[in-house]
């Protein structure tokens, strides 16, 4: 019961940054179409960015070993401006991999190349800044110290840390669904992702309207590496990749373009992995892809995608 | 206002366009169109499938550049202005095929027509405003625009140009695909909005129907106006009957 517990908790807490991850590439999907290879990049980068706000040191591989901020922030305005920074980063990827493509109305498939390559750039400059090996955030970090390492929840000991990732990634995304349905700009982008002259032609500004998705997506990332360096620790720069696939594995398992469907398939996703038994972890990414598989075989626009409507 | 001293409204045109060139690539859409449309008048462009008719269009919009000529709006040239601050300017643009938000609902379509405006209770007057125009799209305010009908969806389409109160109201081509009943019913409409001091240019192949509510209209043919005259005189002019008016 305990374990049973605790697992679905993972799984549910892992599934919640794939669901930022994925609905980081929804945002830039539905407005341009595109996949945005450098978001696994991003994701990385939240994670450095993260641990040096909480005030950790560069290592000794490092190009500025022992270096520190000499600050430590409490762990959510880490998180926040550490997302903030990979949503800069996010929107000059936009300015380099993406406008310029777009302005000589090149075909849309080379931005996967050039923001693949935006990204291995990305990683390479973290690699460089901060050594190839991995970090362990500061233990106690300001204002997680005076946290219980576990609670019990039904009789049940379970990580504080899990529940903490759960309720900020559920929190982001529900922002996120509220911003998109409510606010003025959210508006905007939905009629951009629906028809770009169309939006033109009743004044919204769709260049602005991709800018703030690209700001938007690469702070998701950025907020989901923050959690994942939190919850477990940064493996090396190249960490983020793999939560990068991970996000596209969902983003089509989900139905590509919806959001509720990257919800819900980062928490499938997340949830059949938690499910493997610890012994057979190696398997986790083969089940993964191979759920996406199966899924696809039955669904190919994925759990919740739409039928792509035929344009006469 | 202006502070600017300006020629008395008569004398200056709301739209003016002068010796308009557009190219694709190396095809020529528009080859020196020059066209006027005074404040209160509701102007017909008429011509066949490929005139240039829609270029015309999209091009007062900013969505197509001008390779030579000028458009101006109010006396000035909108060369600099891009595609998304013409509405802001007046210009209001009903596009070929409707362009609707098709997986959005009614309501949605119509407030984003007023993406611009801030004025919530002048928005709340112009869509009850709408509403009373368009009865049908009250009824069906919540369902998808796509799962609305040819007449539906292209009412729709005028009532969301509506909404950004435009100086200047450009259809192109509201009458195709709808049965004759619904093409009388768009075009009664029209003629309502042009009573009330709606300034229109109006896009059509239909140049009967157009011409019997225009003041005046221009045959655009193969990227050229070949004739302009008042409605009145066009409807009996022999070279358009045979051409267009089919008798």
């Amino acid at each position: 019961m305990e374990t049973l517990l605790q697992t679905l908790l993972n799984g549910a807490a892992s599934g919640g940054v794939y669901a930022l991850v994925a609905l980081g590439y929804t945002l830039i999907f539905s407005v341009l179409g595109v996949i945005n290879f450098a978001q696994g990049a991003l994701f990385s980068l939240g994670g450095y960015l993260t641990y040096l706000l909480l005030g950790g040191k560069i290592g000794v591989n490092g190009a500025l070993p022992g270096w520190g901020l000499p600050i430590g922030l409490p762990f959510w305005l880490a998180l926040l401006l550490a997302a903030l920074g990979s949503g800069a980063i996010g929107l000059l990827v936009e300015r380099i991999a993406f406008a310029p493509l777009r302005r000589r109305g090149a075909e849309p498939l080379l931005s996967l190349i050039t923001s693949l390559g935006a990204g291995v750039v990305l990683v390479n400059l973290l690699q460089l800044l901060m050594g190839a090996e991995g970090y362990a955030f500061p233990q106690g970090a300001a204002g997680l110290a005076h946290l219980p390492e576990s609670l019990l929840l039904g009789g049940a000991r379970i990580r504080t840390i899990q529940v903490l990732l759960l309720a900020i990634s559920a929190l982001a995304v529900a922002s996120l669904s509220l911003w998109l349905d409510k606010s003025r700009s959210g508006k905007a982008m939905r009629a951009v992702a629906e028809d770009p002259t169309t939006a033109t032609l009743l004044g919204i500004n769709s260049e602005a309207v991709v800018r703030l998705a690209f700001l938007l997506s690469g702070m998701l990332a950025g907020l989901g590496g923050g959690l994942i360096g939190m919850s477990v620790s940064l493996a090396g720069p190249y960490f983020g990749i793999s939560y990068g696939l991970k996000g596209l594995a969902v983003l089509v398992l989900g139905g590509l373009g919806s959001v509720p469907g990257a919800i819900v398939g980062g928490l499938v996703m997340g949830l059949a992995e938690a499910l493997i038994p610890s012994q057979a972890s190696g398997w986790r990414d083969a089940l993964a892809f191979a759920i996406l598989f199966a899924v696809l075989v039955l669904r190919p626009s994925g759990l919740l995608g739409r039928r792509q409507l035929e344009k006469v | 206002m202006s502070s600017s001293i300006q020629p008395p409204p008569s004398l200056q045109p709301l739209l003016q366009i002068e010796q308009l060139q557009v190219h694709y690539g190396s095809v020529q859409a528009l080859a020196g169109v020059s066209l006027q449309v005074q404040r209160g008048e509701l102007v017909t462009l008429l011509g066949s499938n490929g005139a240039g008719k829609s270029t015309t269009l999209r091009a007062i919009s900013r969505l197509e550049p001008a390779s030579s000529g000028r458009i101006l709006w109010h006396g000035a040239d909108l060369a600099t202005v891009p595609a998304h601050r013409t509405l802001k300017l007046g210009i209001g643009h009903c596009p070929e095929g409707r362009r609707l938000l098709n997986r959005q609902s009614v309501a949605f379509n119509l407030e984003l027509g007023a993406y611009l405006r801030r004025d919530r209770s002048g928005i709340a007057a112009d869509l009850e405003r709408c509403y009373a125009l368009f009865p049908r799209l009250a009824e069906r305010q919540q369902q998808q625009a796509g799962a609305l009908s040819g007449g539906e969806q292209q009412m729709l389409a005028i009532a969301r140009a509506l909404m950004g109160r435009p100086e200047l109201l450009m259809l192109d081509e509201p009458s195709l695909g709808l049965a004759p009943k619904l093409v009388t019913e768009v075009m009664a409409v029209l003629a309502e909005l042009h009573r009330n001091g709606q300034t229109i240019l109006l896009v059509e192949q239909n140049a009967q129907a157009a011409l019997e509510i225009a003041d005046r209209g221009y045959v655009l043919e193969a990227g050229r106006i070949q004739l302009q005259d008042n409605a009145a005189d066009l409807l009996k002019n022999p070279e358009l009957k045979a051409a267009y008016l089919g008798s």
